[in-house]
């Protein structure tokens, strides 16, 4: 049993077999063979059934990502289908192999050669390079190996053995979407940090996760079985019984509950949701309510906006899988912007689409069209029986002007309704508190509103001007800057006092090591990916409110991260 | 048989519009064949080849011209240069990555 260190990603453990993913490993060929002792039609043969094997791979991969991350990312597997059975190819590869050369030496000469042609150019084409290596090395694989099957087994993560834990250098977001949560028991990989696009989509998929292990993890063979502790940010080659038996695949069982701090003040622990797939397993993981219902599902991949009615099911459908007296659901009305493009919105081309048109901004204005059939159909849900818990939040929020803008128009919906005969009843009102903006003017916000709810990772993104998709960036994309943290302090005392609540729906409120921090900063809501939802139950009952209160005024005291962490007691967490 | 067309995706040909196209070209029996409109008959490449649509590196904005010959030659010209003039759709990525 040997232990390698580094950072925990998801709380939780599994243990399997160790498998290696080198999307560019070398692949080596065997010697040239004489061209005479070729035998041209058996060649010619391997050479079709390697294209069929990889095709196949390469749409289900299509198909995979397509379902689990979006058309735009799939559309690459299109791509390398084309270069797969690109007739120009296919006739020179034909050719070479009746002049007595092996299928596999066929293969790498002509990719090779559309390889450096394109290496040559710039931008755009030297991607194109790596999509033709990506097909010739699948090519090989099924070439070279019996047991192959279109290149899958060491490239296409959606279809990994069950029991396997995976090792990489680094995985992409859309490697990681890719991947089977049911066959993947866990990941390590030698580079990333705890906030990188593929540790939070690992942790959204429930699969342990240690990222950022170093070199060291290259000392593991594929083969050998091994422990990955998210918890602990271990990786445990050849575990012993002990260790084994400590594993928590599941991590602890739902707490049905309400939950309470040791001494008594309520948190309410509930579930972010994007789509209607994700109620099911919010509900069965013990979450309250919903603290993020996001929308943006009923309006991408299509040529139209949704219909009044379309998005009225949508919310009841939410409002029935949370149904229970206190149950909460919290809407967030469209937000979209430049960086995430609906078709029929013609949203304008922008330099820097995160400082630009979006979120309530488009709301108000471009699209207020689309805002009022979304407030139409929120009215409408409020009034059924179930939809008493439902709650209404604005994204992106900088103005006050905005916020008396927003209401105004939801009173105006309402009149509409009244005149129209309609049942409606006006939710709960609110406001995202993602930019430095609405954190300072918390107070004026909660005077106008119901309630406010942090977003984390983008107050993270705009408090500390680092893109939150760019990895050169990603040390100082951490909520726990001190920065970060006096801009939370700042809207939860705001709100103390008040008649408003206040929430935080970003990934720092589904991480329990720091839910006592955020109980004493004073959130009286903390909703997140459903996984950690009995995790963070768990710990609030363990939280002593007044300690909690006397940590975060710690907290708040620090003038560096590395401070925070040590108040923290957290001196190892890699950002 | 051929037009003469303004490549409208943002994408130029690129990826996603490349291999709809070369997808387009396949569906039909006519030799479809495509090239900068400048470039004479020397710069005509193979519609049904992603190796060649992709080496052209063609930018949204430019002119391209396309030839199509063969029995379906009329219906192959409408579907190809249809793709050429229409913005691509788009669709937005995943939510996994969207937490706010």
């Amino acid at each position: 049993m040997r232990t390698l260190d580094g950072v925990g990603s998801t709380p939780r453990s599994g243990v399997g077999t160790a498998r290696w993913y080198r999307p560019d490993a070398d692949l080596t060929l065997p010697d040239r063979p004489e061209s005479e002792s070729v035998d041209v039609d058996a060649e010619l043969d391997r050479y079709e059934s390697a294209r069929e094997a990889v095709r196949s791979a390469l749409r289900e991969a299509r198909d995979r990502t397509a379902e689990r991350v979006g058309e735009e990312e799939a559309a690459v597997f299109e791509a390398h289908e084309g270069f797969l059975d690109d007739p120009t190819i296919i006739e020179d590869v034909e050719a070479a192999i009746r002049e007595g050369t092996p299928a596999e030496h066929a293969v790498a000469d002509r990719f090779d050669e559309a390889v450096a042609q394109f290496e040559e150019m710039e931008g755009r084409m030297a991607e194109r390079a790596d999509d033709l290596r990506d097909v010739r090395d699948r090519l090989l694989r099924a070439l070279l190996d019996a047991d192959d099957d279109g290149g899958r087994v060491a490239t296409d993560l959606a279809t990994l053995p069950e029991g396997t834990i995976l090792l990489a250098e680094r995985l992409t977001p859309s490697d990681t979407a890719a991947l089977d949560p049911d066959a993947v028991a866990g990941i390590a990989t030698v580079e990333g940090g705890r906030t990188s696009h593929a540790a939070i989509i690992a942790r959204s998929l429930a699969i342990p996760a240690v990222v950022g292990v170093g070199e060291a993890l290259e000392s593991v063979a594929d083969g050998e079985t091994v422990l990955v502790d998210g918890e602990a940010g271990e990786v445990v080659v050849d575990p012993d019984e002990e260790r084994r038996e400590a594993v928590r695949e599941a991590g602890p069982d739902a707490i049905r509950e309400r939950v309470e701090t040791s001494d008594g003040r309520p948190v309410e622990v509930a579930a972010n949701v994007g789509g209607e797939a994700e109620l099911g397993p919010a509900v069965e993981r013990g979450a309250d309510g919903i603290g993020l219902f996001r929308t943006e599902f009923l309006f991408v991949d299509r040529e139209t906006p949704p219909t009044e009615d379309e998005q009225y099911e949508a919310v009841r459908a939410a409002l029935s899988a949370f149904d229970g007296p206190d149950d909460r659901v919290v809407v967030r009305t469209l937000d979209v912007g430049g960086d995430k493009p609906v078709p029929y919105l013609d949203l304008p081309d922008e330099e820097n689409p995160f400082l630009g048109r979006r979120g309530i901004r488009l709301s108000l204005d471009e699209h207020a069209d689309l805002f009022e059939t979304q407030l139409r159909a929120l009215l409408r849900a409020a009034a059924t029986d179930e939809g008493d818990g439902l709650a209404v939040m604005f994204p992106l929020v900088t103005r006050v002007e905005e916020v008396e803008r927003a209401v105004a128009r939801v009173e105006a919906v309402a009149a509409d309704l009244a005149s129209e005969g309609v049942d409606h009843a006006v939710p709960e009102l609110g406001a995202m508190v993602e930019t430095p903006a609405a954190a300072f003017l918390a107070d004026a916000l909660a005077e106008r509103l119901d309630f406010l709810s942090v977003g984390t990772n983008d107050l993270a993104q705009y408090v500390m001007a680092a893109d939150r998709g760019n990895d050169a960036v990603a040390d100082y994309h951490d909520p726990l800057h001190p920065a970060v943290l006096r801009a939370l302090d700042r809207t939860t005392a705001a709100v103390e006092g008040t008649d408003a609540w206040v929430g935080m729906c970003g990934e720092m409120a589904g991480d329990p090591a720091l839910t006592e921090l955020l109980v004493g900063l004073g959130f009286d809501e903390l909703s997140m990916s459903a996984v950690t939802v009995p995790d963070v139950k768990a710990r609030v009952r363990e939280v002593d409110a007044d300690a909690a209160r006397s940590l975060a005024s710690d907290a708040l005291a620090c003038e560096t991260r590395a401070e925070v962490l040590d108040v923290l007691g957290l001196d190892d967490r890699a950002a | 048989m051929e037009r003469t067309v303004t490549v409208e995706p943002e994408a130029g040909l690129h990826a996603r519009p490349a291999s709809k196209l070369v997808q387009t070209a396949n569906r039909f029996d006519a030799d479809v064949s495509i090239g900068r409109a400048d470039a004479g008959d020397e710069g005509l490449v193979r519609a049904d080849s992603m190796l060649s649509v992709s080496g052209l590196n063609v930018e949204h904005g430019e002119s391209v011209r396309v030839v199509a010959e063969g029995p379906d030659d009329e219906a192959a010209l409408d579907a190809v240069c249809d793709l050429l003039t229409s913005p691509v759709e788009e669709s937005s990525d995943d939510d996994a990555e969207d937490a706010p």
